[in-house]
């Protein structure tokens, strides 16, 4: 096993590539009630088009589908379902969905291996029937009507469908009533069988382990299966420009909420440091000590936080603003005025150091709860990123450094601003 | 492990939770007050006032540049509803000692800076700055307005304040719109003065570290606070009585939605002996998991919702049932939900689910220790509801309810309110 060790968070890390294809990650808890365990599929809500083997027809499959498949996972040939037999078991178990991966998770303090026959048996057993896939589709329906209410989640789908042209990040994780109407027991059967294979998937796990231990209980649970489908993942060609400038909807919600987003450029660079750098700049330029807060805050234009994050994959990144206020439009260009500053004057050096130690702090923060640490480590496991990097790379962040991610990213040509207001 | 209480004066209460499972120190300031119409609106609004700035650190930006060097510790107030009381939650997070890149002393720092905060606001000749007071009313009534923007939150309010007419429990902990415009700077300043003077206060820790050392800076801290009488309202299995209901109230209000969201609220009707395990067993069949009847039968059979649970609030004796469902299901989901409440008092539950049921209540009691937050919480009801139980008397008890305790605790239990938004 391959033993990575953190100084400063005084944490290890141990991986294996097993003999077929998957990683397996262990974080050792020494003394934590908690034990957790993450199972990740390389494939999400944007992997909509694929080729098959050598073929060189492109397979397109109906938006929602990742998501669809999760949701029919517990079900078994037995006809017991997996997530009730775990919930029987005492554990609390879940699945996810994002854009980028799906995952089967489950935390508990006892019955940790009783619980894993379960869950490794189901993630690696479909069983989707005409009648079951059928169910499903009316509990689906639901989720979506609940996020169709959510302003916040409509904010972000807006903000998405501004910035990309073709990417399916303009695509809603759950796809829509009509594109799961598409979806039946073939169409799951052929992503599963193309996706969840194994050098697709990886495991970690976080808890008070013996690593050699839990790795053995890991590998005697494995199916072996053969597998030498070649999936080549369709990418759009998405052009650098954003799609449209403004999208403005208006919902039952008691004030206006925005989000104002930056398209970045992708190029080979260590995504680390401009994670950092960005959070960094973030906050000098939005956070809570900034002049920008103080000054909009005292206007009473705004009287929360902005939220603020990089996101990226390997297709695509961009930088989101988000806040409420009364007048968005002006707040909006208090930002723009803002950045303009920073752009023109550079950071203050004292400011910059003081942040600095906030986000490392912040960091360590994170790394307080098992199912925080497996989520984030899982995250950024499909990103090709190790969770030790930002502390690795931490103390290189210099104000430079920092500045000169601030003139890539901020570039007024490929910002957009997505507004939902309310109904006068 | 555990909680530690020491006594600071007659009021105030310290309580130290000792663990080095976390990377970080929390420390949580509670000042309790009982809920009232006429104090909750001007109580809701001081933590904004606070914020403003000390007499020491003079403004906003003051104290957020002096939290961001001490590594970004986490500063903030919140305002939750304990029973029949009104608590102000401040709280300051930071990480442990042991993490710091060059070995500061973050712990004293925090709670000294969030007694600053707390004790000791920027205030002149006995008052609040104006202009603070006009942002700060305005930024109070925001968050009550926000009220209707979860919607499922929302619903959960409204079930909560027709089944108790707007009084005690069912008043809005953020307060009243039009009770903010007559907040004016000697009112609010009186409203502060009382508050430090009057409420309980409860300062919890949490983390690694000395607890002499730290016990005398409190006691340091607070010696010009004076000493109080608690006048809180408990709230636990002996005090709430609760009549007979004879009509359900049905209430039904429209708002701009695509999916309805219903709640019903219901009534464990006073018995006259300790029930709450039992009760709380009943609930995790009934709501509790993906293993409940609620779940099985509103969403896996029926297919006619993503959620649908139900949650146990001790302190009231009331369960409340949420499930988001389309509109036109009103019907049928208020049906099938009092199918299971009668299947429930039939005792047509397995075995099994009952010990589903106690392995799922246990489980979640067993991660109370694991997270700070969660650990804080559960020793702040038990010292309001002045239920003291150690964890291991609690899973003790859960694993001795029989089937029979939970059929008779059925038996208690009504519908009083069903409350329905709908498009």
């Amino acid at each position: 096993m391959q033993i990575i060790e953190n100084d400063k968070i005084k944490e290890i890390m141990y991986k294996e590539k097993l003999d077929n294809g998957m990683d397996i990650i262990i974080i050792p808890k020494k003394g934590e009630q908690k034990k957790y365990i993450i199972w990740g599929v390389n494939f999400g809500s944007v992997d909509n088009k694929f080729i098959l083997g050598d073929s060189n027809e492109v397979t397109k499959i109906p938006d929602g589908i990742a998501h669809y498949l999760e949701h029919k996972m517990f079900e078994q040939r037995s006809g017991i379902n997996s997530l009730d037999a775990l919930c029987a078991l005492g554990v609390d178990a879940n699945a996810f969905t994002t854009n980028n991966f799906t995952a089967y998770l489950y935390e508990c303090t006892d019955n940790f291996y009783e619980a894993l026959d379960e869950f490794m048996d189901y993630v690696q057993n479909p069983y989707y029937t005409t009648e079951n896939v059928e169910k499903e589709r009316g509990i689906i329906e639901q989720e979506i009507a609940m996020y169709d209410d959510e302003p916040e989640w409509q904010l972000y789908m807006n903000t998405m469908k501004l910035l990309y042209n073709k990417h399916p990040m303009r695509i809603d994780i759950a796809g829509t009533k009509e594109s799961i109407a598409e979806i039946n027991e073939n169409t799951l059967y052929t992503i599963y069988n193309n996706f969840y294979t194994p050098e697709n998937m990886a495991i970690v796990i976080v808890g008070d382990f013996k690593p050699d231990e839990i790795l053995q209980e890991i590998k005697k649970r494995i199916i072996k299966k053969a597998s030498n489908v070649k999936i080549t993942r369709v990418t759009e060609d998405e052009p650098e420009e954003i799609c449209g400038k403004k999208m403005e909807v208006k919902m039952d919600i008691s004030r206006p909420i925005f989000m104002v987003a930056y398209k970045v450029k992708m190029k080979k660079e260590n995504m680390v440091k401009k994670d950092l750098a960005l959070e960094i700049l973030g906050n000098i330029i939005l956070g809570k000590s900034s002049n920008l807060y103080q000054k909009l805050y005292n206007e009473g234009l705004i009287s929360s936080e902005f939220g603020f994050d990089f996101e990226y994959a390997r297709d695509y990144s961009h930088f989101v603003i988000e806040g409420s206020s009364e007048e968005p439009e002006k707040v909006i260009e208090e930002i723009k005025n803002e950045i303009d500053f920073y752009l023109n004057q550079g950071i203050n050096e004292e400011n910059f150091e003081r942040i600095k130690k906030k986000v490392y702090g912040d960091m360590v923060k994170d790394y307080n709860d098992v199912r925080t640490i497996g989520n984030q480590t899982m995250s950024y496991y499909f990103k090709g990123i190790n969770l030790f990097d930002f502390f690795e790379e931490f103390d290189s962040i210099s104000k430079e450094y920092t500045e000169q991610i601030l003139k890539e990213v901020f570039d007024e040509n490929k910002k957009v601003i997505s507004i939902v207001k309310n109904k006068e | 492990m555990g909680e530690k209480q020491i006594l600071i004066k007659e009021g105030i209460k310290a309580h130290f939770i000792e663990t080095d499972l976390f990377k970080t120190n929390l420390i949580c300031v509670i000042l309790t007050t009982k809920l009232e119409r006429d104090n909750v609106t001007k109580n809701a609004l001081i933590p904004f006032l606070l914020r403003r700035g000390t007499n020491n650190l003079k403004t906003q930006t003051e104290i957020n540049k002096k939290l961001e060097e001490m590594y970004g510790a986490t500063y903030d107030c919140g305002i939750d509803k304990i029973g029949d009381n009104q608590a102000l939650k401040f709280f300051v997070e930071t990480i442990n000692d042991k993490y710091t890149l060059s070995k500061e002393n973050l712990l004293e720092e925090s709670l000294d800076v969030l007694f600053d905060i707390i004790f000791n606001p920027l205030m002149k000749d006995g008052k609040f700055n104006e202009e603070y007071l006009k942002i700060e009313k305005e930024n109070l009534k925001k968050v009550i307005e926000s009220k209707i923007d979860n919607k499922a939150v929302y619903a959960l309010n409204r079930c909560i304040e027709n089944m108790y007419d707007n009084k005690g429990f069912g008043i809005y902990k953020y307060g009243y719109l039009e009770d903010v415009d007559n907040i004016d700077n000697s009112s609010i300043s009186d409203s502060y003065k009382n508050l430090i003077n009057n409420s309980k206060i409860d300062i919890y820790i949490s983390g690694n570290f000395d607890e002499n050392k730290i016990k005398s800076f409190i006691e340091n801290k607070l010696s010009n606070i004076n000493p109080r009488k608690e006048d809180i309202i408990t709230n636990n299995f002996s005090t709430e009585s609760k009549q007979k209901v004879e009509n359900i109230k049905e209430i039904q209000e429209e708002m701009n939605i695509t999916q309805g969201k219903l709640v019903m609220g219901l009534d464990v009707l006073n018995p006259g002996k300790d029930i709450q395990d039992a009760v709380n067993v009943y609930n995790a069949i009934l709501g509790g998991s993906a293993n409940s009847f609620l779940f099985q039968n509103v969403r896996e059979k029926a297919g006619l919702a993503y959620t649908a649970r139900s949650t146990y609030n001790k302190m009231k004796s009331n369960i409340f049932i949420n499930c988001g469902i389309e509109i036109p299901n009103y019907e049928k989901a208020v049906n099938i939900i009092k199918e299971q409440l009668n299947n429930m008092k039939d005792g047509k539950f397995s075995d099994d689910d009952l010990e589903n049921a106690k392995r799922f209540i246990i489980a979640g009691i067993k991660t109370i220790e694991a997270e700070q937050d969660t650990e804080i919480v559960f020793y702040i009801g038990q010292e309001i509801a002045k239920q003291k139980i150690e964890i291991k008397d609690y899973i003790s008890n859960i694993e001795k309810i029989t089937r029979e305790d939970v059929i008779e605790a059925a038996q208690n239990i009504q519908i009083n309110t069903i409350f329905f938004l709908r498009g």
